[in-house]
This record gives structure tokens, sequence and C-alpha cells, in this order.
């Protein structure tokens, strides 16, 4: 187990620089999840972590050591891939002790090492079958398998459960939560799926367009979004983001509709921003606005629903069953304590301070 | 119409060519194998093993196997080699790749007839631009149908130069079909440049290599075009294999029952040799 620290880290394809400066601190034994759409550059910054790609400006540490320079093996990492990347030719004992075979340890040495790492992952009946022989989830974990058996500093996973169907992906994600917990190896790890990341992660890093959002805790990015975009990619439905005008502490909506605030700067005031709502921070009230439903969509835990407020389009998330039809007239309240609000040009938050 | 009759049809169009093109035509040989024919116009008599015995007897067979081995196993091994080995460079990303695999293809495209002139040009012991080349360096006088060893080099350079594009052909196809991950994850594991190759690349092409090997192995034990042309066999039958000695049996000599006896020889010793190598080298699905 180590510490990683990244820092000024920058990656150039030619002309195209599409990983601009990023700094992150990862603790000893923490699991960091780097989340952000397609392109953002956070598997370029993991394989750049991995020693799979070179460094163009910065610096990387593995506990006091630079890597920069090193090759993967000398890093003291493990990889964990997208598409399982497990050798068809090899049995799955072999796939797990191939690394310390190439390391040159005996067969005898080998063995316990693989049996371990194949008992905490429950792999022990299927230690004499190859690759081709193993359902998907049967070959994610003999691919996290092989990196345990590395006994490494950093694990690292590459989208890993992009493969899965959405169930097996819901267990793959407690059962890869339970093993940090158990081995607590520094994990660094790469999706786009902001579930994962809340549900995974000691700390998300969200990345766009090779840059660095934000970096926190789930929950802080949840309740604390610093700007626009982590506020939209964070949280599923999205935040719901309404443009207008803070008018005397409240908010009025361009198409007129007047939205509570608690505790907006009295600089905001006149400013033309964006309300941000999470749609389970619409209540049901009889005193609250009007809104047209347009879709109703029961999850059954949950109802979705997506309405008119006045002209503005707004999904809500009630715990209630509620009845309403499309084309029926629903009253909704926002909360004003977890109401959000953005400055509309930079996108940045704007709070008290 | 149904599928089925469909594919009935086909199905019988395909048999109906294999049949009349090849599988009477190889029943004919062997049927003539057992018998004395000296004429294309006369039917033959039934002799047994006759004409066995005295091939079997012969010297010439012999000699003309073991070239003939030698001449397969040659070419295979070198076109193999030199298969992967350029199917590697051109796999790797380079500027012009799209040119240089056009190019690399070319030899498989010619005629072999219009080959084999331009390499006996080339060789030429008067006006030949090797045999120039030859003196500059100081070697005059050198005629290299004269030794059965340089005979023996040349169609086997011929051949390598010839087929082995379809080998990189294949093998770049195959190439292409490993994930690039697995190449990562090796490095991850800590292969170096050979291990890779050993670990991830053979294995990679190695259904791909077995079909290959076999196919050239097939194609080069019975290759007759390259070698009739560049020497008919000599000199002094010292490329002499068994596609010639049949032919030069059965088309020179007459000897029509001799010669498909020759043919049906070697039929068998390939089809042993198929059998054994299938079983050492299965197909993994």
């Amino acid at each position: 187990m180590a510490p990683v620290s990244i820092k000024g880290l920058k990656k150039r394809f030619g002309s195209l620089e599409v990983v601009k400066g990023i700094d992150i601190d990862i603790a000893d034994g923490e699991f960091v999840v780097l989340v952000g759409p397609s392109g953002c550059g956070k598997s370029t910054l993991l394989r750049m972590l991995a020693g799979l790609e070179n460094i163009s400006d910065g610096e990387i540490r593995i506990g006091s050591k630079v890597v920069n320079d090193l090759p993967p093996k000398d890093r003291d990492i493990a990889m964990v891939f997208q598409n399982y990347a497990l050798y068809p030719h090899m049995k799955v004992a072999d796939n797990m002790g191939f690394s310390l075979k190439l390391k040159k340890m005996s067969k005898a040495d080998i063995a316990p090492r693989v049996d371990r790492a194949a008992d905490i992952l429950g792999l022990r009946q299927l230690l004499d079958r190859y690759p081709r022989q193993l359902s998907g989830g049967q070959r994610q974990r003999v691919a996290m398998g092989r990196a345990i058996v590395r006994a490494p500093q950093v694990f690292l996973f590459d989208e890993p459960l992009s493969n899965l169907d959405a169930k097996l992906r819901v267990a793959m994600r407690a059962e890869i939560k339970a093993l940090h917990q158990k081995l607590k190896t520094t994990t660094v790890y790469v999706t786009h799926d902001q579930i994962e990341a809340m549900t995974m992660a000691d700390k998300i890093v969200v990345m766009r367009d090779g840059v660095v959002e934000q970096i926190g805790t789930p929950l802080e990015l949840y309740d604390r979004p610093a700007n626009l975009f982590v506020a939209g990619f964070i949280g599923s439905p999205s935040m719901n983001q309404i443009r207008g005008t803070v008018r005397g502490g409240a908010f009025e909506t361009t198409g007129g509709v007047c939205l509570p605030l608690s505790g907006a700067p009295k600089t905001a005031d006149g400013r033309v921003a964006i309300y941000g709502a999470r749609p389970e921070h619409f209540m049901l009230s009889d005193d609250g606005l009007p809104a047209e439903v347009t879709v109703v969509e029961p999850t059954g835990s949950e109802t979705h629903v997506m309405a008119n407020l006045g002209t503005t389009p707004v999904v809500c998330v009630f715990r209630e069953r509620i009845r309403a039809m499309p084309g029926d007239t629903i009253r909704i309240a926002p909360l004003p304590e977890a109401a959000h609000l953005f400055d509309a040009d930079s996108g940045r938050a704007i709070r008290a301070a | 119409m149904k599928p089925d009759a469909t594919v009935r049809i086909f199905l019988l169009f395909g048999i109906a060519v294999t049949a009349v093109l090849i599988i009477l035509p190889a029943i004919q040989a062997i049927v003539l194998s057992f018998q004395s024919v000296n004429s294309f116009v006369v039917a033959g008599e039934w002799a047994g093993l006759a004409n066995y015995r005295r091939i079997l007897g012969m010297p010439e067979f012999w000699r003309d196997l073991w070239t003939g081995t030698c001449y397969a196993v040659c070419t295979v091994a070198l076109q193999v080699v030199l298969g992967i080995g350029s199917a590697l460079i051109l796999h790797a990303p380079i500027r012009g790749q799209a040119l240089f695999r056009a190019i690399a293809i070319l030899p498989y495209i010619l005629p072999t007839v219009v080959v084999a002139i331009s390499f006996q040009w080339m060789l030429d012991g008067n006006v030949g631009i090797v045999t120039h080349w030859l003196k500059a360096l100081g070697i005059s006088n050198f005629v290299w149908s004269d030794s059965s060893f340089a005979a023996f080099a040349t169609v086997v350079g011929v051949s390598v130069w010839m087929w082995t594009p379809f080998v990189t052909i294949c093998v770049l196809a195959s190439l292409q079909t490993i994930p690039d991950e697995l190449y990562a994850a090796a490095r991850v594991d800590g292969a170096g440049p050979f291990q890779s190759f050993r670990h991830v690349t053979l294995p990679g092409i190695r259904d791909v290599l077995v079909v290959v090997v076999l196919l050239r192995g097939i194609w080069m034990f019975n290759k007759f075009d390259v070698i009739w042309l560049m020497t008919q066999g000599g000199p002094l039958g010292g490329t002499e294999h068994l596609p010639v000695l049949s032919y030069h049996m059965a088309f020179r000599l007459y000897d029509i029952g001799g010669g498909a006896a020759v043919a049906t020889l070697s039929l068998i010793l390939l089809t042993v040799a198929l059998v054994v190598f299938f079983r050492r080298f299965p197909i993994e699905t």
C-alpha cells in the first residue's frame, strides 16, 4: 500500500493536449474513482499511472518514488482491464501466476499465492479452466485475481464493469468494494458511470476535457457541486437546471415563475443565474407551484414525473406513488435549502461566503 | 424455393464439380497405377502391384522423395519465419502502411511462369544481373544450373520469394485480432518484447499458423510448376521431386502406370503426414 501523488500532469499527442495539468493526491489505502464523459482523459490518466503512456509533463509519485520513467513492471501496480485481457491460451491459475512466473519465481512459491487469491475471490474450482470456459463475471474475477496475486502497492481499474450486464454489474460493484475493504490497497478506478463512482469511491475526481472539475467525497459532490458540469454529471436523474434571475432573495425563471431560495448571497441579487434543483428536492404541496405533467415513470420504489413548470420542463422524483396522468396539473414546491445557484456565464456555484 | 432446396442445389453443384475435376481423375489415376499402360490411346492391362514393386525398387524414387521433402520443409519453414517477420513489420503503425502492404503481396499475384523466367534471366550465366554482381565480387564463371545445390537453393529461394506473401497476409490478418489490451496486460505483468511475442503474439496467431503450415505444406510438397519451369528437375536430378518424377515417367517415358503409381504413393505419404500433423497440432475450438 502506498499513497499516490499526481502533480501538474500533462499528456500531449502531437499538438493535441488530452490531459491538461492535473493534481490529485491519493492517500494510502484510499479508493479513488476517476469519472467523466468519454474523451475526458480519465483512461489516459490511468494508463499514465500504469506506465503504459508516456508523461508529457508533470510528475507521478507512488509511495515516495517518482515513477515517471519506470516501466509498468517496476511501478508495483496491478491493472484490471475493461475486456479483462486474460491470456486465452493459459488456464486461470497460469493467468493469475503469470506475472510471478515472469519474475522467475519458482512454481512452489507461485502456487500458494495463486491459491490464496483464488480463495479470496471464490475461484478455487475454476483454476484449471481456460478463460473461454468462464462467464463474464468469472473472467472479471480472474482479472482481479491476477491483480491480487502480485500484492501491489496500487490497484488500477479501467472501466472493469462496462462489459457486464446490469445485474452483474451491481453485484461486482459490491464485490470490488468489499475486496477493497478487506485488502485496503490503494485503488484508482476509472468509470464513466456516476453511480459506480458514487457507490464505490472514498473520493471522486470528476474530469472533463482533460481537467479536474472537482474532487471530493461522493456526498460532497452531490450536495455541493462546484459547477454546473459536476451538478449535471453526478446524480440520476440529473439536477434540473433552470435559467433566470436572482431577485430579492428569490429566483425568477425566464418564464416568470418564482422559485424560493435560502441563503443566497446579497451580491447575487440581480444576477442572471442558473437555479439547480435535484429531482428529489421537489415536494408535493398544496401551496406549491402548478406544473403540468407530461410523462409519468413509475419505477416501483419511486415515481419519476416530468412536468412543465410554466414553460420550464423539470423532472421530479417522489417516494410516493402518485396517480397523476399526462395533462394533469400537480403542485410542487422545491426545497429552498437544497437549492443550488450557479453563475450563468462561468457555471460556477454561487455560495454565501 | 425452400432454403433447404437452395442449399441442396449449391451442394450438388459443388459435389458435381469436385467429382468431375478431382475425384474421378484421382480414382482413374489410382486405377492406372495398377495397370501396365504405355499409351494414352490403348487401354492398359491389369498388372497388380507390379508398378509399385518396380518403383519402390528405384533409387530415383527415394532420392526424389527426399528432395521433395527437403524442398517442402525448407520452403515452408522459410515462408513461415519470413512471413511472420514481415507481418509484424507491416502490422506496426508506420507511415505508408497501406502502400507497403500492397507491395508486399505483389509476388503472390504474379504468374509463376513470369517469376520463373524473370529469375532465370537474372541468374543467366552470360547476361544475368546476379552473374554480373557475382563478377563484381570476384566470383566469375559461376553457372547456377551446374550445381545441384545451387539449383536447389534457387528453386527454394524463388518459391519462398513468391509464396511468403501468403503467410504474411494470413498472419497479418490474425495479428489484427489480438486485442491491444493483452499487450498492455503483458507489459504490466512484466513481459518484455520477446516475452510478449512468446506469450501473446504466438498464441494469438497459433490457429492461423497451423492452417497456414498445413496448406503451404500440401502445396509445396505437390508444387510442380516452379521446379518444372526452372530446372525440370535437373541438373542430374538434383531438384527432381515426386511430382516431376511422376510427370517424367508418365509423359516422357510413356510409363503411365508407373507415373500414376508415383502419384498415388505421393498422395498416401502426404495423407499420413497430414494425419500426424493434425494429431500433433489440433486446431482448438
